[in-house]
């Protein structure tokens, strides 16, 4: 292109650091915060204030920013459930559904130990950690299903792991409903009530215990990938397939163990919700609710490039507009979906500026 | 057009600069190309040729320079440009459509199909053009029937229908047998007794360089180097002015003791990817300290067999032995473990990971020894020290052990692979296409380096195109053909007629020969 005498070219750029990746999260941010501010006008709100208000509320008010954090925790989860099949190449888009099995199992284990019928004086120091690995195994067997077709018949991932999301929340709906086992003994349609002593603790309204355990696993990760040979041989290949099946890298065991452990992440996101958040479990709807939210773990995985250290800020950012978004439109009166919007808008300016990170516009003077 | 004589000039070159992030592919090139000359351009791998050649065709555009053809300055903007104004172009890779007949391929583009065609006469005059060259090649065929040889007489033919009076040639000889390169070689001669310009930009095989062109440009590293009258260069200068130093042809075939078998391979058969039959019945044995050469054409079944070696290819009938166990169903992990090791053809696609660092890339022959991983977790920094090791002894050029695999240029990236294989000390080594798009520097190390674990006492299998690598290097050669083998032949005293023939599936000439 040729303006003035100038001559406009694009440049791929040969390589980029984790500090311009950083750099250009924050201004694709900004600008989405920017562009969103039409909205607010649009509808006679100052944006500066829109914003102040909704931030103020997700991260500053005693009621949302607990509720910021809850879902900070749930969404971040969800992003490691998508991190690591996907540092193998492979898509895993079945968050929902392996969360939907993950509470199921979980309260399949409150289940047995007799929570529905009796508000029993159960006790939490048992039951509660079964519950946490009841709900990992729940779903990492949910993963188990995408993971060995994929690795013995190639079956397509992404439409496998959809499926399944259809089936978990039906079969939740059954579990919990029209006479299912986990419906509560006295309201028709609702599931059983968990007993006040198997609720994980909740101080200040954060769920803790859950808190403390994805903040754990974001390190742990993090050393998996950087450290150890599984993850290498996971790098591997999600890199280059040809080349890792050369070096003997089985296609059927990382197909499996991505899957596996990337189920396994998805369900304690369902006991982190389900589990600690005092009656959401009994509602049948919640679950598509919150099934929807796991979605958000595909965005954050994507933008943190795979990185679950990265997940953490953009898992508490996401967790913010989500409780703050929806907070203000309540309140100023937006039109509905103003946090989708954000959002939609969010995803937008991501993926240009990621264009302008890898090309860079060069000017030069025609001689 | 004005009458052309032999010797005008044609095409001339001024100052042709071509810029990328971080390299000057061409800089300031000047040339020119003579009426009824073959002007060979000669350079190592990454050189700038492709480069060059793409500008002169109008697929690039030069940053900076102008080219001038039959004396008038152009600006292409497109090849469509150079082909009206009589430049033809050979690419490496094959352009033709395949579901389509010679003839249509021949015609398709030409300013004539748009209009009304006139497949009766275009097959007369492609015929002629046939007869002068002395082609026979049935212009009915489809396309995907044919040898390679006999695609690039297509695009050659093409080129010239379209009245070509400059034939740019990239790398043309290097997917050819023998027997084709020598029918090139002759039709190039005979063009140029039309006043044809002919210009081929060749990577190795200097001897073809030699034996027909009048005149070489040499570029090292985008810069004209030299420019010669073929007259008066030998190997020894065009290899020198290529590397910049000296380059010694001559191996020296250690002496060493043949020991026990170590690949016996009996009556193996396997599909290829699209489940045709790839190789047929093979069978023979590799013995410790013996390099046991495969010569043909790529395509004719060495990739799959050398994959069901590698175990990561079934083999559809037969069974394999390493050192006398059935390793027929073992997988490739296991096969490294006991001391198999293979370096594949595509550096790039498998026997690397671009985006891995040199240390991550060793990682791929250690992640399994329980001496660099203790309970699951990486020893990184013995890795790191063997990468840097072996970076040294194998004279890899590269600033750091943490550089990107795709940063490394194709020979150094080849080393890193030899010497990650080597140094696991496998007892069998199978090289397929190990010197593949290398510049002769390179080239000659890792033959050295093959003969040095021949010493060693390891069993070789060597999968080459370059005849006189198999012939320099093998003690017993198979010339494949079709998926099977067809004959093997004592390496000191076979014929190099005699293989070149049998790798193009000449078995009654072979005879003869
Ligand atoms: N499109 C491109 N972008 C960036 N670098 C390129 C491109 N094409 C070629 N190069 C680089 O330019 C150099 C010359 O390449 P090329 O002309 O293909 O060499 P040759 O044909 O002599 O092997 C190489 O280092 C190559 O990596
Ligand atoms: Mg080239």
């Amino acid at each position: 292109m040729k303006l003035a005498g100038y001559t406009l070219k694009l440049e791929k750029k040969a390589s980029f650091t984790g500090l311009e990746a950083i750099v250009i999260s924050v201004v694709a941010i900004l600008v989405a915060l920017f562009l969103v501010g039409f909205i607010f006008l649009q509808a006679g709100v100052d944006p500066a204030k829109g914003y102040q208000a909704m931030f103020t509320y997700a991260f500053a008010n005693p009621f949302g920013a607990p509720l910021t954090i809850n879902r900070a925790v749930f969404i971040l989860l969800s992003t490691f459930a998508f991190i690591v099949p996907i540092r193998a190449g492979l898509w895993n888009i079945g968050m929902s559904g392996q969360l939907y099995f993950g509470a199921l199992t979980a309260f399949g284990v409150a289940y047995v130990f007799g929570a529905r019928t009796s508000g029993a004086n159960l006790s939490g120091a048992i039951v509660i950690p079964l519950m946490i690995v009841g709900g990992a195994i729940g779903g990492g067997l949910a993963g188990a299903i995408p993971g060995v077709l994929k690795g013995k018949f190639n079956t397509n991932e992404i439409v496998v792991t959809m499926m399944l999301n259809f089936i978990g929340y039906w079969v939740v709906a059954h579990m919990i409903k029209e006479g299912g086992p986990f419906m509560g003994s006295g309201g028709e349609g609702e599931g059983f009530k968990l007993p006040a002593s198997i609720q994980a603790p909740i101080v200040s309204g954060v769920s803790v215990l859950t808190l403390v355990i994805a903040l754990l696993l974001a390190v742990l990760l993090y050393v998996l990938f950087t450290r150890t040979r599984l993850g290498y041989q996971i790098r591997a290949f999600g890199l280059s397939p040809a080349a890792a099946r050369y070096a003997g890298i089985s296609p059927f065991q990382i197909a499996l163990i991505t899957f596996v452990i990337g189920g396994a992440l998805a369900g304690l996101a369902g006991y982190h919700y389900f589990g600690t958040t005092p009656n959401l479990n009994q509602i049948p709807k919640n679950y598509g609710d919150f099934g929807d939210m796991a979605f958000y773990g595909i965005i954050c995985g994507l933008i943190s490039q795979g990185n679950p250290l990265a997940a953490i800020p953009l898992a508490l950012l996401f967790g913010g507009l989500t409780s703050g978004g929806r907070y203000v439109q309540g309140k100023l009166h937006l039109s509905y979906g103003i946090d989708y919007a954000l959002l939609g808008v969010l995803m937008i300016t991501l993926v240009a500026f990621q264009f302008f990170f890898r090309y860079r516009v060069v000017f030069k003077k025609e001689s | 057009m004005t009458e052309i004589k032999h010797g005008d000039i044609v095409l001339q070159a001024r100052g042709i600069t071509k810029r990328y992030p971080g390299l000057v592919a061409n800089d300031h090139i000047d040339f020119e190309i003579r009426a009824g000359e073959i002007h060979a351009i000669l350079g190592e791998n990454g050189a700038g040729k492709t480069t060059l050649m793409s500008i002169l065709f109008g697929l690039t555009r030069p940053d900076e320079g102008e080219i001038f053809v039959f004396g008038k300055k152009v600006n292409f903007r497109s090849p469509l440009d150079a082909i009206d104004l009589g430049i033809g172009m050979v690419h490496q890779t094959r352009k033709l459509i395949s579901a389509h007949s010679v003839l249509e391929n021949i015609l398709l583009g030409h300013p004539r199909a748009g209009a009304i065609l006139d497949l009766k006469k275009t097959a007369e005059e492609v015929k002629a053009l046939c007869d002068v060259y002395g082609y026979k090649i049935d212009l009915n065929t489809k396309v995907w029937h044919l040898s390679e040889g006999e695609k690039q007489m297509v695009e050659i033919l093409k080129a010239l229908y379209r009245g070509a009076k400059i034939l740019i040639m990239d790398e043309p000889t290097s997917a050819l047998a023998p027997p084709e390169t020598k029918k090139l070689l002759e039709t190039i001669q005979l063009m140029t007794k039309n006043e044809l310009a002919i210009v081929p930009f060749i990577t190795h095989k200097l001897p073809i360089v030699l034996s027909v062109s009048q005149r070489v440009t040499v570029l090292r590293r985008g810069k004209i180097v030299a420019r010669l009258n073929t007259a008066d260069a030998t190997e020894q200068s065009l290899a020198m002015e290529m590397v910049g130093r000296e380059v010694i042809f001559n191996l020296e075939r250690p002496d060493v003791k043949i020991g026990k078998p170590v690949l016996q391979v009996e009556n193996v058969s396997a599909y290829d990817d699209k489940e045709y039959w790839a190789t047929r019945n093979i069978s023979f044995e590799v013995r410790e300290g013996e390099i046991f050469g495969i010569a043909g054409v790529s395509g004719n079944g060495q990739q799959p067999l050398a994959e069901v070696l590698a175990g990561l290819r079934k083999a559809s009938t037969g069974r394999v032995l390493f050192r006398g166990k059935d390793v027929t169903n073992l997988s490739s992990l296991e096969r490294w473990k006991r001391g198999i090791g293979y370096i594949p053809s595509e550096q790039r696609a498998v026997g690397s990971i671009g985006e891995f660092s040199l240390v991550e890339n060793l990682l791929m022959s250690y992640y399994y020894d329980d001496l660099f991983v203790k309970w699951g977790m990486i020893d990184a920094k013995k890795v790191r020290q063997l990468t840097q090791e072996l970076i040294e002894e194998y004279g890899v050029a590269t600033p750091s052990p943490d550089v990107k695999a795709r940063n490394l240029s194709g020979g150094n990236l080849q080393k890193m692979i030899l010497a990650r294989v080597f140094s696991r000390k496998p007892r069998l080594i199978i090289a397929n296409l190990p010197t593949q798009g290398l510049d002769v520097g390179a080239m000659e190390f890792v033959q050295n380096k093959l003969l040095e674990e021949k010493k060693a006492g390891a069993g070789i299998l060597l999968i080459s195109e370059d005849l006189d690598e198999v012939m320099a290097l093998s003690d017993r050669i198979a010339p494949m053909y079709e998926g099977e083998f067809m004959d093997i032949l004592p390496g000191g005293s076979a014929q190099r007629e005699t293989v070149g023939a049998l790798m193009a599936g000449h078995k009654e000439k072979a005879v003869g020969a």
